[in-house]
């Protein structure tokens, strides 16, 4: 659990930028230009709308184990991560607050959820992430860059126990850090995740309600919002 | 939030220890599930009041058993079980939300409850959809949907007591 704050932390810092091909990759001898690039980039980005693919790859199974959905993030402080498939939840947050709702029987139901503390660790990450502080992130991890035709950017947890939980994160961006195109966390024991992201939509304007903790705007009406955006 | 989790894993062990179990009987139509395949689960487990949204992977084996993966929202996970055709059980990953004791001693019945091939008395197990069941033991209560099925046999591997990660 104690993993989930940074993971998702880092996979909204990096939501601006989304699947790559192998690439050759050349490392970086210092990264701090590249990480203050990336940092003034993201600082200028108001809003953001993302679709995602996410691959959970245990060694175990055959195929990977996937589920689609759609992320929002609006400076400062929202965001909401929205599974649309295999099936409907919504989770949503800002500094503050956090909610999640299920769509079961045909509506939506807003949890009375446990551990709510997690949650808002995970959107305070998530808020501190998105204004482009990644200086925080040298506090808790290791990063080191590479590029090529992508820029990937390797972050090693410093903690032993988090070491434990995953090995490494890999943020995949574009060479001029324009976009994400993907994220991977990989696991001691081979196992990964690994999400993809597409249609990315930069400074659209999001419908009243997107980020409504008690009673969110569909996101087909979102999705009619945004479409026409750059 | 370490203290958290763990008073929440003592109250929850507490709760279910002195809870009675609530007699049931649940006959499930046959056919219901493949004897190979994998069953991709939403559920939510309700404790004291306050909800969790789990992902539950359930691969099954006509000779192998029943391996169930569960993880939270963003893909840790919670719990790794396997559960032998001869009943024996299996816990090759807990945590601090699910511990070794409460899978093994609850999480264990539960899948053998629901999918598991012989009706016993204690399984209060409402089916209300082919692919929507409730579990309520009164200490706690999991809403379960099969969300997605996928016949087939699963890998020889997921059946090994071995293959897991013994934590």
């Amino acid at each position: 659990m104690k993993i989930s704050a940074p993971i998702f932390g880092l996979m909204f810092a990096f939501s601006a930028l989304a699947a790559t091909n192998e690439v050759t990759l050349s490392p970086v001898a210092n990264p701090q230009p590249v990480l203050s690039d990336l940092q003034h980039k993201m600082a200028s980005v108001k809003t953001v709308y993302l679709e995602f693919t996410q691959e959970r790859v245990l060694k175990l199974f055959s195929d990977p184990l996937k589920s689609e959905g759609v992320m929002l993030i609006a400076r400062p402080d929202k965001i909401r991560w929205e599974t649309t498939a295999p099936y409907q939840s919504i989770l949503l947050g800002d500094q503050k607050t956090v909610a999640q709702f299920e769509f079961n029987d045909g509506k939506w139901e807003k949890l009375k959820l446990g551990f709510p503390q997690l949650l808002q660790r995970v959107m305070q990450q998530m808020s501190l992430m998105n204004q482009g502080k990644l200086d925080a992130l040298m506090v808790d991890y290791k990063i080191s860059v590479a590029t090529g035709t992508m820029t990937v950017l390797t972050m090693v947890p410093k903690d032993e126990n988090v070491r434990g939980m995953m090995s490494s994160l890999e943020v995949h961006l574009l060479p001029d850090l324009s976009a994400t195109r993907e994220v991977v966390m990989n696991e001691p024991n081979g196992d990964l995740t690994r999400i993809t992201f597409r249609n990315e939509k930069r400074d659209a304007e999001f419908p009243a309600r997107t980020f409504d903790q008690g009673k969110p705007l569909d996101i087909a009406a979102i999705q009619a919002a945004v479409k026409n955006a750059p | 939030m370490r203290r958290n989790l763990f008073l929440l894993v003592l109250v929850l062990a507490a709760g279910c220890a002195s809870t009675q179990p609530r007699a049931g009987h649940f006959t499930r139509p046959t056919n219901l599930f493949p004897a190979d395949g994998l069953l991709v689960q939403r559920a939510l487990f309700t404790a004291r009041g306050r909800q969790f949204a789990l992902n539950g992977y359930l691969a099954l084996s006509e000779t192998g058993g029943k391996r169930l993966i569960v993880t939270e929202n963003f893909g840790n996970v919670m719990a790794d079980l396997l559960v032998k055709p001869d009943g024996k059980v299996f816990v090759l990953r807990s945590s601090r939300m699910f511990p070794e004791r409460y899978i093994r001693r609850l999480m264990a019945a539960d899948v053998e409850c629901i999918f598991g091939g012989m009706p016993k008395l204690d399984c209060p197990v409402t089916m209300l959809d082919t692919n929507h069941f409730v579990l309520d033991r009164g200490g706690y209560k999991l809403d379960l949907r099969i969300v997605e099925t996928k016949t087939g046999a699963q890998p020889a591997s997921m059946f090994d007591e071995n293959s897991g990660l013994k934590k």
